[in-house]
């Protein structure tokens, strides 16, 4: 038996266990001390660093090597378990649940933008050869200065990403611990920071690969039973799910069962749910054209995507890391929906009162009378998905702090110990930020997240495109693409905290539906381009003939 | 050809038959993903007809007639009180201020639907006998769509304070009502595909099968592409 078959086994064990002794309510939907899903969830985190513990990197050289051994199959599941994060797995039924139609250009923008970065980039990453998108920048625009800003560009971006993730976290700790939001945050943020501090140096893809079949069964089983509970076709929810939403848009006579609090599983007509760009959403389709644009050149921008092509030992394999981990992507995506439909029917009545939407999978689940403990168990699967994501995100932002800025910037005489130390504050302040940030409730789990990949694309993604595909390209070119990416940056994220705190500036009106900090990229990316484009072409800089050379001969193989 | 000129890379102008090739392939497989997913939502956008709910109709026809006190009889009232639980069953679509104006409107109506001698009994705490009256007076029976509505109104109807309806109120209405119950449709949305408005299809799960689809061609056209050209991956 496979050391992964045997830690399935001894999960269904341990729910078999935990069914027979514990038997809870699941009327109460929030406010109490959840002793089985607490219990499901030390024993993932437990499993997890054990599974790090066996398979430990007794070196860097074995750490970054551990990739190299396994096949794409496995590859592509440490992609999908490294990209699906709260706001997958939360935060996509959130504002489909809020917005219908909408929320559908979340799903198509952080799928769609793989076909991007595999025929672009992929293959082409993985023959420059360099270990960190830092690096790639400084390499290619021959410059320690951009080196440097790419750094701060990618913690700052991991960073973004991170708040989401946490305020998943938080919501979730909050719903199995009963305490109240801020209590919930600071005690996940403990949590995982020790989590990835003991982790971090571990068998970090071997772990991936079983994170990822404990996210996607957690988030499975529900809608098997849900789909058979309510009489869809459950063989296959994600087929079954389509007369849901027709149920929704024509109305839903009662009939078809109970919900956990003794409601009517039925709804008055709800076209607003699935018809496009419906005005009772407030969401028009410019809005979905560009979020889905954003979200899609983001991905192909996110630093510690780009990093796991530099980790596959052949571009063949990092093209089929990509083709697999797309497909394991597309099956929570393919189901993510459907926690959205079931969640607007069963909380249809108003009795239940405003939920949370970034808790809206697990209210479901509930409010479905999924049995407590599933219910537990896919609460702890959307936290393994956040922390999994976090404990990859936390350590590359402390190695672009230690290794990008510090080592190779700052003080080149470093010693490892020294790197070692600023890598561990670096991950501890980088935990300690994001937590208040998180505190601050800026938005929804989706749309924090979308604002790293409109990051990502205002300023890495054009670097990456640019430098790969036209040698022309400059340092002068990258320093304005980049100064203009981030501008467009600074100029929506100041626009959107002052929006937030109350504030009333110039054009805020223009500017948050045009700039919005969820999908800024829109103008943001063309403009950096654009920018670096005209400055390469009128600086009278050329790029170094070694690097052009480089570029043709082992990037693009001329001969 | 100098050493500058030999080495310029450039997607648009590419120096060997794989690199040409390649382009190709890019642009193809590109232009389907374009097109696949910004074009079918521009198609949607341009189809797109405002198309008005059964409520919205009844609502229109009635709604003058109400609200000027002029001619309504019961079964106008009655009408017009189904179209108004029938937004406000749409429940978290609604946003608070939009339901206070429906629930002021709703409570108004049920109770000049009342004789004399029943309007005390919307004018105090409201309780199960208020409900059951308001049910009866609006005709909801207890099966189908009306029982949803019947489970609404212990949520949907507030005391009423004053007999007159406030002049805020009756303006803000039809811009409420168009808003909530005129939908964007067109034959898309229209046409069900495995159950799915076929629009929902497309874009919930279609798109993603066709990305896989897109991304497994790439990776086996590019394979045959190398072998071809003889183009050497590994250094």
């Amino acid at each position: 038996m496979s050391k992964l078959s045997k830690i399935i086994y001894f999960y269904i064990l341990q729910l078999i266990l935990a069914e027979s002794l514990l038997a809870e309510s699941a009327t109460k939907l929030e406010g109490e001390f959840k002793l089985g899903p607490a219990i499901i969830l030390i024993i993932l985190l437990i499993t997890f660093i054990m599974v790090g513990v066996f398979n430990r990197a007794k070196d860097t050289s074995t750490y970054w090597a551990a990739g190299r051994k396994i096949s794409p199959i496995g590859a592509g599941m440490a992609i999908a378990s490294n990209w699906m994060s709260a706001a997958s797995f939360l935060g996509m039924a959130a504002i489909m649940y809020g917005s219908g139609y909408h929320g559908l250009s979340y799903v198509v923008g952080w799928t769609g933008g793989y076909v991007l970065l595999l025929i672009l980039m992929a293959g082409q990453i993985r023959r420059y050869g360099k270990y960190t998108a830092a690096d790639f920048i400084g390499d290619r625009y021959y410059s320690q200065g951009l080196r440097g800003f790419g750094a701060g560009v990618a913690i700052f971006i991991s960073f973004s990403y991170c708040v989401g993730q946490f305020a998943g976290i938080g919501l979730m700790f909050k719903w199995i611990l009963g305490i109240d939001y801020t209590w919930a945050v600071l005690i996940g943020a403990s949590v995982v920071l020790a989590y990835t501090l003991i982790s971090g140096m571990l068998g970090v893809t071997k772990n991936m690969q079983i994170q990822y079949v404990i996210i996607i069964i957690s988030f499975l089983i529900p809608l098997f039973i849900l789909t058979y509970k309510f009489g869809y076709f459950f063989w296959l929810p994600q087929m079954g799910y389509g007369a849901i939403v027709t149920d929704i848009v024509n109305g839903l006579a009662p009939g078809k069962g109970i919900t956990a609090i003794g409601h009517d599983f039925a709804i008055l007509p709800s076209p607003e749910f699935a018809m496009p760009w419906d005005p009772a959403t407030g969401q028009t389709a410019f809005q979905w054209i560009a979020i889905c644009f954003s979200l899609m050149i983001g991905t192909a921008g996110l630093p510690h995507v780009i990093q796991r092509f530099y980790v596959v030992p052949r571009a063949k394999d990092a093209r089929w890391s990509v083709v697999w981990g797309l497909f394991f992507i597309c099956i929570l995506y393919w189901s993510a929906p459907i926690y959205s439909t079931f969640g607007k029917i069963l909380s249809a009545n108003p009795e239940v009162g405003e939920l949370a939407k970034d808790a809206i999978v697990v209210y479901t689940s509930q409010l479905g009378d999924v049995f407590p403990l599933i219910t537990g168990f896919l609460a702890a699967g959307a936290i393994s998905a956040a922390f999994s994501t976090v404990s990859g995100l936390l350590v590359a932002g402390a190695s672009a702090f230690s290794h990008d800025l510090y080592y190779k910037v700052i003080n080149p005489n470093a010693n490892e110990k020294t790197q070692m130390l600023m890598a561990r504050i670096g991950t501890i302040l980088m935990a300690a930020s994001v937590a208040i940030v998180a505190l601050l409730n800026l938005g929804l789990i989706a749309q924090l997240v979308a604002v790293a990949f409109s990051l990502a694309g205002c300023t890495i993604f054009p670097l990456f495109l640019l430098g790969i595909w036209w040698s022309g390209s400059n340092r002068a070119g990258a320093w304005g693409g980049l100064i203009a990416g981030s501008a467009v940056s600074a100029v929506a994220l100041v626009y959107f905290i002052a929006g937030k705190f109350g504030g009333n500036l110039p054009g805020q009106e223009f500017i948050n539906y045009y700039m919005n900090a969820w999908y800024f990229a829109i103008f943001g990316a063309p403009l950096a381009i654009i920018t670096n484009i005209v400055v390469s072409i009128f600086s009278k800089e050329k790029t170094p003939l070694e690097i052009k050379k480089f570029l043709a001969q082992q990037v693009h193989n001329y001969k | 050809m100098t050493d500058d000129k030999r080495y310029e890379v450039n997607f648009f102008k590419p120096l060997s038959e794989h690199a040409k090739a390649n382009r190709k392939l890019i642009l193809i497989l590109a232009s389907i993903w374009a097109f696949a997913v910004f074009g079918f939502q521009i198609t949607l956008m341009i189809l797109n007809e405002p198309t008005p709910e059964k409520s919205y109709i009844t609502y229109e026809s009635v709604y003058p007639a109400v609200l000027d006190f002029s001619e309504a009889d019961l079964e106008m009232k009655q009408k017009f009180a189904r179209s108004l639980i029938s937004v406000l069953g749409k429940n978290i679509a609604v946003s608070d201020e939009h339901k206070e104006v429906l629930k002021n409107i709703l409570s108004w109506t049920v109770f000049s639907m009342q004789s004399d001698s029943m309007k005390y009994l919307f004018k105090k705490e409201l309780d199960e006998q208020s409900y059951i009256q308001a049910a009866n007076s609006i005709g909801l029976a207890a099966e189908g769509f009306d029982k949803i509505m019947i489970d609404l109104l212990p949520h949907s109807l507030l005391t009423i304070d004053s007999e007159n309806l406030k002049e805020e109120y009756k303006s803000k209405l039809p811009a409420i009502m168009k808003l909530y119950l005129v939908h964007n449709q067109n034959a898309f949305t229209d046409f069900e595909f495995l159950g799915f408005p076929f629009h929902y299809w497309y874009t919930a799960q279609f798109l993603l099968i066709l990305f896989v689809i897109l991304c497994l061609v790439y990776a086996m056209v590019i394979e045959k592409m190398n072998l071809k050209h003889e183009f050497v991956e590994e250094t």
